[in-house]
């Protein structure tokens, strides 16, 4: 086997060495973006979907993540500030305790509903509720994935 | 230190401000940008290996057609980067690969196979397929670009399934007929292949038909005796779209297409509804017509015929098939290596539709079985992209655009793959990103470049759902 031929042969195994290398370095890309989908999926416990929003805070449409604790009212120091005219500074707190979501209304003016249902002290809500606040409708999911 | 730090930085600090002064909030792409280095050292090598062979001693030869590919992709990551997109960036550099592949194999086959001549320009079969690869990325970059909302695709549902059966019609009535069937129209020099463009049209209606409908499809049943069939009047306008395809297509005897439009509504429906039901349905049906298109169309009954002996007929209709399987024969573990490969007659290559039809076992026979199953790999790769993306998808209509734009480019791969491999019997469909071709570059360039914009972060979130569903089926509560 002479030198050329020894080359050829060389640059043969590296081209499929190195197509193997690219594939090598796709599935560590792949199993590291699985990991960090695997440790975010536990941070938030669950979502907030805009339904109806007429002046557009929060945005229609948006997925709000929620954490433990998640305030809700007109005062921009609440979790998710609430822009509606009906819509009290400290209106309602959703919360997460043991394994269930619970909604309470902090004496607000205009009352805090539960598909239609007003809020009397705390209430137990589940995925797929739809939370009122004044004119603002939100709908409580889980999180994808 | 700190001084020869400031000096280092100085310079990019103030590029930074200039671009942000200018509206330009470039992001970097560092995964994308380490990727695309790789894919096109490793193309450097193959075409080092390639060239060498082809001229007996250590040479590079013309390497212009690498450079260019080269800097389009370049120019591709380039454009993402500047604009700030954060979209997936392992689509790219995936199919940046198998386009390469693609250049490498057409660069060795005999270039006479296609040609484009105009008036002081000649164009082989490398030049032209380089020629489609640029458009086919550049529409990619525009689209993963552009697109920041899909109100255009999902509100114009039954707009795009009539474009797409138009489209059909007018090849059924204006195309050329070669060898008994019409495939490709023609406008003046511009030739095309509609159907690769219906594949993607069929996806976008399936998946906002399906977001639309998903509850009613999932949840209510009309019964007919113990059997449970799914609710009949929601079915129609899917199955309706469905069939007008199928039978066109398969007038058309374009069973390739067939197939994939028929797996692809399968494993749509399957995503949207979960229910296992529609997969036994179809399969039957699919089954039952099978059986019936072989007793009637001889030429579904002559492809079935080869797949089943090909050496019934060696110098004929098995040809085609002996030569793919020596082919693979040949290649063995490691291959022949590039250029080494498909002994030629004249200028004839061994396998006929080569560069079309048969470009994974050309690939195979050079790059061995394990550049074969490399390729293979590298669908798998998208696969699991365009997956994720869905899995993450904001709403029900991206998330089945998603896969349904995935499905279309694996399902078309694995269909040509079993095809050359004689797993399953051969229909002549093109392998996504490697097959000569203009019609089947640009319609998978549309694929990958609407994933990719449906994987941005930044994108608009999409129109609210309408409020309570029709018919009062809400979403399931798990309350």
């Amino acid at each position: 086997m002479d030198a050329f031929t020894l080359t050829l042969w060389l640059l043969r195994v590296a081209f499929v060495i190195c197509i193997y290398f690219f594939f090598f370095l796709l599935l560590r890309a792949l199993a590291r973006d699985l990991r960090s989908t695997v440790n975010s999926a536990g941070r938030s416990l669950g979502r907030l979907i805009v339904v109806e929003s007429p002046q557009g805070q929060p945005t229609l449409g948006a997925s709000i993540p929620l954490d433990a604790i998640t305030s809700l009212g007109r005062d921009v120091n609440n979790s998710i500030t609430v822009d509606d005219g009906f819509v009290s500074a400290e209106h309602a707190r959703l919360t997460f305790r043991g394994r269930a979501w619970y909604l309470e209304d902090r004496g607000s003016t205009n009352g805090t509903f539960v598909n239609g249902q007003p809020v009397q002290g705390v209430v137990p809500v589940g995925y797929g509720d739809e939370l009122q606040l004044g004119q603002v409708r939100l709908r409580l999911e889980r999180t994808q994935p | 230190m700190s001084t020869a730090r400031l000096t280092a930085m100085g310079p990019m600090v103030a590029l930074r401000d200039l671009l942000h002064r200018a509206g330009i909030r470039p992001r970097l792409r560092n995964r994308e940008a380490g990727l695309l280095l790789l894919v096109a050292f490793s193309l450097l090598i193959g075409w080092l290996s390639l060239a060498s062979y082809q001229a007996g001693r250590l040479t590079v030869g013309d390497p212009s057609i690498l450079v260019i590919y080269v800097a389009l992709l370049t120019g591709v990551h380039v454009a993402f980067v500047m604009t700030g997109r954060r979209t997936d960036q392992v689509l790219l550099p995936v199919t940046a690969m198998l386009g390469g592949l693609s250049l490498l194999l057409m660069a060795r086959l005999p270039q006479g196979l296609a040609a484009l001549s105009l008036p002081g320009l000649d164009l082989g079969l490398a030049p032209l397929q380089l020629l489609w690869i640029s458009g086919a990325f550049i529409l990619l970059a525009l689209l993963a670009i552009v697109v920041r909302n899909d109100n255009w695709l999902r509100e114009y549902k039954y707009t795009w399934a009539a474009t797409g059966i138009g489209l059909l019609l007018l090849v059924f009535i204006f195309g050329p007929e070669v060898n008994g069937s019409r495939l490709s129209i023609a406008i003046g020099p511009v030739s095309g292949q509609p159907s690769e463009l219906l594949k993607v049209i069929l996806v976008v209606f399936l998946a906002a038909y399906l977001a639309e409908n998903r509850t009613l499809l999932a949840r209510i049943s009309t019964r007919i005796g113990p059997i449970s069939l799914p609710p009949l009047p929601y079915m129609l306008p899917m199955v309706a779209m469905l069939a007008i395809a199928l039978a066109i297509v398969i007038v058309q005897r374009d069973l390739g297409a067939a197939l994939l439009f028929f797996s692809v509504f399968l494993t749509m429906l399957y995503a949207a509804t979960r229910r296992r039901a529609y997969v036994a349905l179809g399969l039957l049906l699919f089954i039952g017509g099978a059986l019936v298109l072989y007793q009637l169309f001889p030429h579904v009954r002559t492809r079935v015929d080869i797949w089943l002996d090909p050496y019934a007929d060696p110098l004929g209709a098995g040809y085609q098939i002996l030569r793919a399987l020596y082919a693979f024969g040949r290649g063995g573990v490691l291959g022949t290596g590039l250029g080494a490969g498909l002994p030629q007659v004249g200028d004839v290559p061994a396998i006929p539709a080569i560069h079309t039809d048969f470009v994974f076992a050309g690939l195979a026979e050079e790059l061995g079985m394990l550049g074969a199953l490399a390729i293979v790999f590298l669908y798998g790769v998208i696969a699991e992209r365009g997956l994720r993306i869905a899995v993450q998808a904001a709403d029900d209509f991206r998330a089945l655009l998603a896969v349904g734009l995935t499905l279309v480019v694996v399902i078309q791969a694995a269909i040509i793959i079993g095809g050359n491999l004689k797993l399953v019997p051969l229909t002549g469909i093109t392998l996504p990103f490697i097959s000569y071709g203009g019609s089947s570059l640009f319609a998978n360039a549309i694929v990958i470049g609407l994933l990719l914009a449906l994987s941005d972060r930044g994108v608009e979130p999409p129109p609210p759902p309408s409020s309570g569903s029709r018919f009062g089926f809400g979403r399931a509560g798990a309350g």
